[in-house]
């Protein structure tokens, strides 16, 4: 206790704020992505005596509901899979207004999801499933701009991640790695819609970097940017995940072998200037993936001692089932640790970060490798605990069995080349478990496992609360300090979005997005036969302690 | 009589058995991939499992031509050669009990092709590689693009007249002290809607009357978005329009 009291004082002393209170105002709760709040009204003591204050069902079920509310003065703006947005009384559930965007006539590049809005200067920005970016006015629910980023007929992408605010522009990915595609990252003008830079994650002929890319693979090299990445106003740094290359399993028609790295600047964290998009620095974190182990996830900025230094970090997990730690001003390595149990891909990381002993899938032949394509960990976003110092962390210990089929590049189409069939761990008890660890060093500090796969986000609160939900509909608070449950809820549907708290009015509520979907929820079945039970839906439901006097 | 129909269905069987394993190998290459289906149409992967469903050839042959509008499953229909499509329908429908037909491949109509010049300039107008600055960013054709200038009635006839191409319907806006050249798209009591074509791509951006202005003329030239291609692209694009305005 006195050690994490003085942690605590430590931590306090740095000045790095990444908290929410009363607003939830960016995807990851601020722009470093801690999904933290300061929020304590509910705490440890009290969590027992939460229940539901209102739900609110969007009526748009598919692919459940993925996504994260925003909440700003008293607002909650909420989005669907399907591109609809709905402004809502977040302390009532009360409908403002709902911005209806036509629902998809054509084929949605793998299936319509949406993790999110962003909401800045006036306007809630909206990604859609056809790839344009709309900026919604905050009041009224009406279309302010919209502009084309891309064919969805062409290009075999689609928007899923939700934008990032940042200074006077918006920010956004998109997915379309493992079709023949080749990845950006652009950044519009908030106030016109004007597009102010693109950085694609491949270089074209002449760039450094393009080097690493064989032949013409570079123009379908994959490379996506399909969630949400994170900002440092002090350095002025946008920082994004990019995606591994395609074809995915087969890396002999697009690596060079020449150039540092490979196949760059996918497999990376890459750092821009917010200004002009230009390549501050990048860090691949799995050169030369055949494993589809996609860096596309959540930056967590940190401020912490390393080796007896303070240090500005970034930690970073990828698919692969490892975390790395770099410093997020350079972009050095300092350090990785797995945060899943089976990762028989490689026998050991070095010191400076490489992987040993890789295990690579074949063609005509069955390997089974493990974290699986769907990742020791999925989209779903880690939370990070100024008040603990802990990272949250769910997890998935699945594996599959990798082939390899040769596929010629044919642009916006499936580029895999090779198929996955997913499989329970060897001697597994369980499909997953959510984890506490030090972020530097990896050492796990609790863990609570869990049956089938969470694939929910984590959030983190100053009352050391971790709420979460799982697939069979329980959204539940664990103790942040031991990992004890403390409180559980039946929801009805599964959990595959992203839980925020906020407060109106000097009450503190928990918004849980319901409603289970998406692509990881659709291999359930075929490993615990009971999963195909569990049902869709697409509910936000909020919670908070009974008013003091109210029956 | 018995000789005489043993000796006509063989070629016809080994026919079906012929695409049954042409389909199989496609079905390998095309639908057996990573976020979708298993091999053998089993479950395993993201998609569905496709074996023992019951579904009926028809069904699968519209599913593989057209896909499911508002999923994943993507139509085939102009991505593969019309004899693979049959192959995988084949396979697939021999996944759920139906065996290859007896009868041999319905013929199908002979596919259209474009001259190489015209498929030449096509490539160009759809370039990915030229980003915001390929045709495609504003003008649709064949079907494809992203269709806010108003379909291409006439086809300049030299690469110069398309350089020089009149624009009359862009005019210039005022906005908050700001010009920028646009098009009108509606003009109503409520609001005022116009492509702004400040820089590709261009933004569909929406105002209260009171708060812009818009006069004809505008600076803006047809010949400042072309910077992405040369002459001889310019005239192999021409070339595929005329191609395709043909038919």
């Amino acid at each position: 206790m006195r050690t994490l009291s003085c942690l605590a004082f430590a931590l306090a002393a740095l000045a790095q704020d990444g908290a929410t209170r009363a607003d939830w105002t960016y995807h990851g709760g601020t722009q470093l992505a801690w999904r933290y709040s300061a929020l304590d009204q509910v705490n440890r003591s009290n969590v027992a005596k939460l229940a539901p204050v209102w739900a609110f069902q969007t009526g748009d079920y598919e692919m459940g509901l993925q996504s994260t509310p925003i909440v700003i003065d008293g607002r909650l703006y909420l989005s669907t899979s399907r591109s609809q947005v709905y402004a809502l009384d977040a302390a009532t559930g009360k409908l403002i207004w709902q911005f209806k965007y036509p629902l998809p006539r054509g084929t949605v590049p793998y299936g319509p999801q949406n993790r999110g809005i962003a909401v800045g200067g006036g306007h809630v920005f909206l990604g859609t499933y056809d790839d344009y970016l709309i900026a919604i006015d905050q009041k009224t629910g009406e279309e302010a701009w919209k502009v084309n980023l891309d064919d969805v007929k062409q290009c075999g992408c689609t928007i899923t991640g939700a934008p990032l605010v940042v200074k006077d522009k918006v920010i956004v990915g998109g997915a379309g790695g493992d079709s023949a595609h080749r990845g950006y990252l652009t950044a519009v003008n908030m106030k016109t819609g004007r597009v102010a830079w693109r950085f694609y994650t491949i270089p074209a002929p002449g760039e450094k970097g393009h080097e690493t890319w064989k032949g013409d693979s570079w123009k379908y090299g994959g490379g996506a940017t399909w969630m949400t990445g994170s900002f440092d106003p002090a350095l002025n740094l946008v920082y994004w995940g990019v995606g591994n290359a395609a074809a995915d399993l087969d890396a002999s028609p697009r690596f060079s072998g020449e150039g540092e790295g490979a196949n760059l600047y996918t497999a990376s964290v890459i750092a821009l200037d917010a200004d002009t998009g230009k390549l501050k620095w990048y860090h691949q974190e799995i050169p030369k993936d055949v494993w589809d182990y996609d860096s596309s996830y959540e930056c967590v900025l940190v401020d912490r001692e390393v080796r007896g230094k303070m240090r500005k970090l970034l930690v970073h997990i990828n698919k692969s089932g490892y975390a790395f730690v770099v410093d997020r001003v350079t972009g050095e390595y300092l350090n990785g640790y797995p945060i899943v149990d089976n990762h028989n891909w490689n026998t050991g990381l070095t010191e400076d970060g490489k992987f040993i002993g890789r295990v690579e899938p074949v063609a005509g032949k069955q390997t089974l490798i493990c974290p699986s394509a769907l990742g020791g960990k999925s989209w779903n976003e880690v939370a990070y605990s100024p008040r603990t110092g802990f990272m949250y962390t769910p997890s998935a210990e699945l594996c599959n069995n990798l082939t390899v089929v040769p596929q010629e590049a044919k642009e916006g189409q499936s580029f895999t080349s090779g198929n996955w069939i997913f499989r329970l761990a060897p001697n597994a008890t369980y499909g997953s478990h959510l984890d506490a660890y030090d972020p530097v060093t990896g050492k796990r500090e609790w863990s609570y496992p869990y049956k089938y796969l969470l694939l929910a986000s984590l959030l983190a609160t100053g009352g050391d609360l971790i709420f979460t939900g799982d697939p069979e509909g329980f959204f539940f608070a664990l103790d942040a300090r031991t990992g004890a449950k403390l409180w559980s809820f039946q929801t009805g549907s599964g959990h595959r979005g992203s839980a925020v708290t906020y407060s109106v009015n000097g009450r503190q509520f928990i918004a849980t997005p319901t409603g289970w979907g998406s692509i990881a929820s659709s291999a359930l079945p075929a490993l615990w036969p009971e999963a195909d039970a569990f049902r869709g839906g697409s509910t936000l439901i909020v919670f908070a302690l009974p008013q003091e006097g109210a029956r | 009589m018995i000789r005489i129909t043993v000796a006509l269905l063989i070629p016809v069987l080994a026919c079906g058995q012929d695409l049954l394993k042409r389909g199989a190998d496609l079905y390998n290459k095309t639908c057996a991939n990573g976020y979708c289906h298993s091999p053998g149409g089993t479950s395993g992967s993201t998609a569905p499992r496709l074996a023992a469903r019951g579904f009926d050839a028809d069904y699968i042959s519209r599913v593989v031509r057209q896909g499911i509008p508002g999923t994943p499953m993507a139509g085939f229909g102009t991505v593969l050669p019309r004899a693979d499509l049959t192959a995988i329908v084949v396979y697939v429908a021999s996944l759920n009990g139906i065996a290859p037909s007896r009868n041999p491949a319905p013929r199908e109509e002979p596919e259209k092709k474009l001259p190489p010049e015209a498929a030449q300039g096509r490539e160009l107008f759809f370039d990915s590689v030229r980003g915001f600055g390929r045709c495609a960013t504003c003008h649709q054709a064949d079907g494809q693009g992203i269709p806010i200038a108003s379909a291409i009635a006439k086809i300049p006839t030299t690469v110069a007249e398309l350089r020089q191409l009149q624009t009359p319907s862009v005019r210039t806006a005022t906005v908050a002290g700001e010009s920028f050249p646009v098009t009108v798209v509606s003009q109503a009591s409520k609001q005022t809607k116009v492509y702004d074509l400040t820089s590709p791509p261009p933004v569909l951006r929406t105002f209260v009357p009171s708060a812009i202005t818009v006069k004809d003329g505008s600076q803006w030239r047809h010949e400042s978005v072309l910077s992405a291609y040369s002459d001889a692209d310019l005239q192999s694009i021409l070339v595929f329009l005329r191609a395709v305005s043909k038919s």
